[in-house]
């Protein structure tokens, strides 16, 4: 009971009033009765006082056993140590800012990119079980063939195979019209399977999801919005289910709303059932083995190891290929490979976020060392202090809790400054990975997040209190016998600085030397040759036809509004040519089919020859600027019911006719695929060659392509492109008004200017280079200052020794190359060392870079020249200092 | 000086408490003085371990402590026994009666203290 109450007053002692006053006004009293009683034995007044004074044993020493008692010391001490820290820290003002920001910046550039990483890459999928979820996908050889999705049979081949599944999902990507009160949109759907929903793990926020009683044909139309898009469109109106949509021209019923999730390979507006397009129900799809269309996500089932799965689909693909020969074209390669889901998603993130968290990671490294060697200088300067307190009875556990408390102070500052950084920094860092990823709107500061912040700087605190050796107990007497004044530190220390700045240097150049590789990427990329001249041309997607719902006269009326509208937008000032075609400059084409020449046999072993297809209306070349080489464009006169004629580009004439004269050859679709198209295996006739063009990323190689007709093709995905005698931009109100009066229900998408078309390829690498030049210049900044400050306290440690040579006759010039090759030494070991890393990781850029070797030269000897020369300036200016010395005043001292 | 004491752990208390049972509500420095008596000056109190004592029979709740005007009117801080205090010192002095006799008993040479 009296111990409950004695820890409560405690407590109470702690957190209450300090009565620290009351505790003096009693100690006095007692002095005073002693001292009066010294008086009335005959005592003079100052020996009573000297005597009473010796009896106390130390007023001070008894307040401080009292507040122990009083309080709860340790906590008390605690809170001592954390106040006397910020008062030493506050005394060095300088000292505690540098260290601070440039905590803050590692630790800011750390937190933002892991909050991606975590984000994108490692945070568990919300759906159930997400971690046993695998993606299946189906690739060939060839430009487009690494992700060719899979026809239904071949769907129904991996279900029955590979009981390593306990459900196969099937997702085939599609684009539907939604035309309701505002404006007409496509919107990315995903007709699915009934299972769908139970094999993704996903549950929905309203409504209902699709079952298999969904499937099949003769069933209604029902959707299942996605969160995102439900928020967007609709925003967030529970009412929305049970209502009817027009997709397509065809009613649908919204029966729910889907849980945040993401998808793969892009964003998903809508998940329907099959039955709204009749193509996913025909006989064409459901038998036709060559017809892909559909992605697969499967479920392991319980037990089964991702290493089983891929046995098994591996037994069930080579099963395939051997059984169906003239599916899988042996020149091809067809494979099948399972992924985890998750890594599916991440696959295009995961290099450039790995690559970002190692530049943070290397900034972190150089921050740190930084701040460890202004600690050791600082150290120095304060060994004295140290010895002074040891002195006094502290033992070296309580100055080493000193010293972490002031560590700790640094660090925690710097992480509050360096969030705040983070949280700045995040919002431009999901831009960039939205491009990459469709987890972007998953990135958030959260507590796992800030967890890694404070793990982080804890552990920095650590480090950087342990750095700084001191004494070991019971040799503080030999320190103070040696004068405590040793200001250059022990050669311990020397060397870790001296170590510290190596590694700053070397970590310097390799990250960049990865900043130069990525600038060049981007250079070359935005130098490319597009092989079309890209200015004032603007581009718009504009489909009159609805996928599902178009029939012949549909696609006759809509070719005679294309063009109407081309006669009209020509008719505008300031335009020089439009015209219709699919698909827009510098996109690539999403039909791709195999093609053969009249008369050519392919080799034995020789791939299937691949051609986009394309169509043009006249003056299609002209309006885009693709160059004509050889041949004519097309005319009025290459209409429906007229000889077929194509444009081919150069990338097919070199594939198929390449010591030939291609005009008046003939060419034809071909292939177990062409079936399932709307395309024609007649024969056409070669009128015009035109030049490559960088469709599709101006890093991907020219693909073959054969232009057609705009008038002898099918209409689907046709837009307009618009050639201007100026600014192609100012156009475009004038453009979409024509469209909108001529359509009104049809979506107007993609306006774009060719050079933004261009600058979709740059823009990514641009923010890539941007992103880790900006470390690479802040490690360089951080290496300088570094290098520049050991130096310039090696300077004044040297004081004396440079006054003594000085004053025996060296000039100035003598002490300055003392000086700089001291720090010339510290910068060549850190350049060899830190090219030779460079030379290393490189090799991991691969992938992120184009045009430009991993190991290019010019980038290695730039960077190594720019390290160079920032880092002999950094030494100058203490070098400078050295040789202003003036012996007369140093030796005095 | 060679027979100073130091004052063992726990006595102090018990000595305290008894102090203010004989004499009534003291300041610290008659405590002090008193415990100095009756230990015929072997034993000497410092402030360092005297008033950490105090304050903590004090958190225990076995004395007050109160502001007065001393006896040469000057201000003191009087501490008076409680009734759990009293309680207290009874049972400490019973326990420590006990372990007197025990020690006794253990140091004493045999024939002589057998009769208990």
């Amino acid at each position: 009971m009296s111990d409950l109450r004695a820890a409560l007053a405690r407590i109470g002692g702690f957190l209450g009033p300090r009565s620290d006053d009351d505790l003096r006004e009693e100690l006095e009293s007692h002095l005073e009765m002693e001292i009066a009683e010294h008086e009335r034995r005959g005592l003079p007044r100052d020996e009573a006082r000297r005597r009473a004074l010796m009896a106390s044993g130390g007023l001070t020493v008894a307040a401080e056993a009292v507040r122990a008692q009083r309080g709860l010391p340790w906590i008390e001490s605690i809170a001592a140590d954390l106040r006397f820290a910020v008062r030493t820290l506050r005394r060095s003002p300088a000292f505690t800012a540098v260290v601070v920001v440039t905590l803050a910046l590692g630790i800011g550039a750390n937190t933002a990119i892991f909050s991606v990483v975590r984000g994108v890459l490692l945070k568990p999928l919300p759906n159930r079980d997400g971690a046993r979820l695998v993606y299946l996908r189906h690739s060939m050889d060839g430009p487009g063939g690494s992700n060719i999705a899979f026809s239904v049979p071949e769907v129904r081949d991996f279900r029955t195979g590979a009981p390593a599944f306990s459900g196969v999902a099937e997702y085939s990507p599609f684009t539907l019209t939604l035309r309701d009160n505002g404006d007409p949109v496509h919107i990315d759907v995903g007709l699915v399977t009934g299972n769908f929903f139970e094999v993704m793990g996903l549950s929905p926020v309203l409504g209902r999801l699709t079952r298999p009683s969904d499937d099949g044909p003769g069933v209604p139309p029902v959707m299942i919005l996605s969160h995102e898009f439900w928020l967007k469109r609709f925003g967030g109106n529970p009412d929305v289910i049970g209502t009817q949509l027009r997709l397509d021209g065809k009613p649908v019923t919204v029966i729910g709303v889907l849980q945040s999730a993401p998808f793969f390979p892009g964003k998903v507006d809508a998940l329907l059932n099959m039955v709204i397009s009749e193509h996913h129900l025909s006989a064409q799809m459901v038998e036709g083995r060559t017809h892909r269309m559909t992605e697969i996500v499967a479920r392991l089932a319980p037990g089964a190891t991702l290493q089983r799965a891929r046995t098994e689909v591996a037994t069930v693909d080579a099963r395939m290929q051997s059984e169906f020969k003239e599916a899988y074209d042996p020149g091809s390669h067809y494979r099948v490979s399972v992924i985890p889901f998750k890594d599916a998603l991440g696959e295009r993130a995961r290099l450039t976020l790995w690559l970002l968290m190692g530049a943070a990671a290397f900034v972190m490294i150089i921050s740190a060392a930084n701040v460890a060697n202004l600690t050791l200088m600082r150290g120095v300067g304060k060994e004295h202090e140290l010895v002074a307190r040891a002195a006094l009875g502290a033992g070296v556990a309580r100055l080493r809790r000193l010293l972490l408390m002031e560590n700790l102070v640094l660090a925690l500052t710097g992480a509050v400054i360096g969030t705040l950084i983070a949280i700045a920094g995040v919002r431009l860092l999901i831009s960039l990975a939205a491009r990459y990823s469709p987890r972007a709107n998953e990135i958030r500061l959260d507590g796992t997040v800030l967890g890694f912040t404070l793990a982080l700087s804890l552990i920095l605190a650590f480090l950087l209190s342990f750095v700084s050796s001191l004494p070991k107990e019971g040799t503080f007497a030999s320190v103070i016998a040696g004068g405590g004044r040793r200001a250059s530190g022990n050669v311990r220390k020397q060397r870790l600085q001296r170590a510290l700045v190596i590694a700053q240097v070397a970590v310097s150049v390799v990250l960049l030397a990865g900043a130069g590789l990525l600038t060049r990427t981007m250079l070359r990329l935005a130098d490319m040759q597009t092989g079309l001249t890209t200015e004032s041309v603007l581009t718009m997607d504009v489909q009159l036809l609805d996928f599902t719902s178009a029939d012949s006269a549909a696609d006759a009326a809509a070719k005679q509004t294309y063009m109407r509208m081309q006669r009209e937008i020509l008719a505008q000032p300031g335009v020089v040519a439009a015209a219709v075609g699919y698909p827009m400059p510098l996109r690539a084409s999403i039909v791709q089919l195999e093609i053969k020449a009249e008369g050519r046999s392919r080799e034995a072993g020789e791939a299937v020859p691949m051609a986009e297809f394309r169509t043009a209306s006249p003056d299609f070349f002209r309006a885009a600027g693709i160059p004509l080489l050889t041949g004519r464009d097309f005319t009025d006169g290459d209409a429906a019911g007229t000889q077929r004629v194509v444009v081919v580009n150069r990338a097919l004439v070199d594939r198929l006719f390449p010591h030939e004269d291609p005009i008046g050859k003939r060419v034809a679709w071909t292939g177990d695929v062409l079936r399932f198209t709307p395309f024609s295996g007649d024969w056409r006739t070669i009128v015009g060659v035109v030049g490559n063009t960088r469709d599709g990323g101006l890093e991907a190689p020219p693909r073959a392509a054969v232009y057609s007709p705009f008038m002898q093709e099918s209409s689907f995905f046709d837009g307009l492109v618009v050639r201007s005698d100026s600014n192609a931009a100012a156009l475009t109100s004038a453009v979409t008004r024509i469209v909108r009066q001529m359509a009104p229900g049809t979506p107007i998408e993609n306006v774009m200017t060719v050079a933004q078309i261009k600058d979709e390829s740059v823009s990514p690498r641009r923010l890539n280079a941007v992103l880790v030049s900006s470390f690479g210049i802040l490690a360089l900044i951080i290496a300088a200052v570094g290098i520049g400050g050991v130096l310039a306290f090696s300077v004044t440690a040297r004081t004396n020794e440079i006054g003594i040579r000085m004053s025996l006759g060296a000039d100035r010039g003598r002490v300055q190359r003392m000086i700089l090759s001291e720090g010339g030494v510290l910068l060549a070991v850190g350049l060899a060392l830190g090219v030779a890393g460079a030379y290393l990781a490189s090799g991991i850029l691969g992938g992120l870079l184009f045009g430009v070797a991993p190991h290019d030269p010019i980038t290695f000897i730039g960077v190594a020249l720019m390290m160079m020369c920032i880092g002999l300036l950094a030494c100058w200016i203490p070098a400078l200092r050295a040789s202003r010395i003036d012996p007369a005043i140093t030796m005095r001292t | 000086m060679a027979d100073k004491l130091e004052v063992k752990q726990g006595t102090l208390a018990l000595m305290i408490l008894k102090t203010l049972e004989v004499l009534g509500p003291l300041h610290g420095y008659g405590v002090a003085r008193r415990i100095e008596e009756v230990s015929k000056n072997r034993l000497t109190l410092n402030y360092g371990t005297l008033y950490p004592a105090l304050v903590k029979l004090e958190q225990e709740g076995f004395v007050t402590a109160e502001w007065r005007p001393s006896e040469n009117n000057r201000r003191a801080k009087y501490y008076a026994l409680t009734a759990a205090g009293r309680k207290q010192l009874a049972r400490e002095a019973r326990d420590w009666h006990q372990t007197a006799e025990l020690i006794a008993a253990f140091l004493t040479p045999r024939d002589k203290g057998e009769a208990t």
